[in-house]
């Protein structure tokens, strides 16, 4: 077909489109069903003891602090990978929160490791940390495969990935409120092994998903 | 970007709400700029190709102009789409280069290319036969309606008595079953 024929016939009979939100304004939306939804898995399970100590500990806030950003970068680059004018390095900014993440949980090993004289590196099963992850992590996962259903057009991979990771690191947020790990290494070995499991998992099902929904509704037009 | 008409902001946001004039003058004006676009970034490519870049383009385009924000040029979101379908074609390519014998060296008007030819296609549909044998008799109802006899959606709605989206579903899926149950006749023969 000449391309001339091919716009005779995309402008022919054209229907008209909601246009898609903004991604600020997906992820405000995706808030609205993330944090009712964390603060009831956190009532349900009930606040683990010596909350109030750890709340005013610099240790503990700064690492829920890194997981919240990781939460809020991840979920508003899974909204921008799919636009096409949005620029490549948004979508590598989860990677560098989590990195930072990672280094601050891996800076306070090393110090309660030393203080402890090497009792925080006793790595200790924590079986309870994967399906805790995935009970609080599912359902902003669906949220954020609800909305991306729209706006994932390309690098869908990438959309799901940090939608994925958005998920489980706003899990991670609510997790220590409720769940207290034995040892620094079990945090960050059963923790962010969760994390990452979930992220992993996430990311592959999320995919299917919207491959699901854009086949089963491929045109975005006003219904 | 700085070659964007300030017009096209204006078409396109016209063509989200329906303006099928305003968005063929956009893809018109458009056409020119993205085929520069394309030879500029895939200089290496055939004019074959660069047609092929532009016309995935323009349909990729025609599918996701509801991303479109108003507020921002239209430069921008068109280039984006060029690059990743175009660098998709280039990946197509390569890949079916790697499958690929040059044969150059063997006479255009050889019957046994002409011959070849008809194996191949021969057995594709009498694998395609079998494996459309093996379906179920709903899949083989909706193949038949919108990729044999090729009806529309809608009329091939009211001529089930299914809706539009259950025909859409009831299509990818058997569409599934069709690929694997051929999938699966292939490797049977290997």
């Amino acid at each position: 077909m000449r391309t001339e024929e091919l716009i005779a016939s995309l402008a022919r009979d054209l229907p008209p489109v909601r246009r898609a939100a903004p991604p600020a304004t997906l992820l405000l939306r995706w808030l609205l069903v993330t944090v009712p939804v964390l603060a009831m898995v956190v009532y349900a399970m009930g606040l683990r003891p010596g909350l109030a100590g750890l709340l005013t500990q610099p240790r503990f806030m700064l690492a829920e602090l890194l997981a919240l950003t990781t939460a809020l970068i991840s979920a508003y680059a899974a909204f921008c990978a799919g636009r096409p004018d949005e620029p490549g390095w948004k979508l590598y900014l989860p990677m560098a929160a989590l990195a930072l993440w990672l280094l601050e949980l891996g800076r306070q090993c090393f110090i309660l490791s030393l203080q402890t004289h090497g009792a925080a590196l006793i790595l200790r099963p924590d079986f309870l940390c994967v399906p805790a992850i995935a009970m609080a992590g599912f359902v902003p996962a669906v949220a954020m495969v609800w909305l991306l259903r729209r706006s994932a057009m390309f690098r869908t991979t990438h959309a799901c990935l940090c939608g994925a990771m958005a998920a489980a690191a706003a899990a991670e947020v609510a997790l220590p409120l409720f769940h207290a790990a034995d040892t620094m290494m079990t945090v960050l070995v059963w923790q962010m092994g969760s994390v990452m499991l979930f992220t992993a998992l996430g990311a592959l099902f999320g995919r299917i998903t919207l491959r699901l929904l854009s086949n089963a509704s491929p045109h975005p037009e006003i219904a | 970007m700085a070659e964007e008409n300030p017009d096209w902001r204006i078409w396109l946001a016209a063509a989200q709400l329906g303006d099928a004039r305003a968005y063929a003058r956009l893809l018109q004006e458009a056409l020119p700029w993205l085929r520069r676009r394309a030879r500029a970034r895939w200089p290496q490519s055939s004019a074959a190709d660069i047609e092929d870049m532009v016309q995935e383009t323009l349909l990729a385009l025609h599918q996701s102009r509801h991303l479109y924000d108003p507020t921002r040029p239209v430069a921008p979101f068109l280039f984006g789409i060029l690059k990743f379908r175009g660098a998709e074609i280039r990946r197509r390519r390569q890949r079916h280069a790697g499958r690929e014998t040059a044969i150059d060296d063997v006479s255009v008007t050889s019957a046994a290319l002409a011959t070849n030819d008809t194996q191949d296609r021969d057995v594709d549909t009498a694998s395609m036969m079998m494996a459309l044998k093996g379906l179920g008799e709903r899949d083989r109802l909706v193949l038949n309606l919108l990729k044999v006899r090729q009806l529309s959606l809608r009329e091939a709605a009211s001529e089930t008595g299914m809706s539009v989206v259950a025909l859409k579903v009831a299509t990818f899926r058997a569409m599934q079953r069709l690929k694997k149950a051929m999938k699966e006749n292939i490797t049977d023969e290997d």
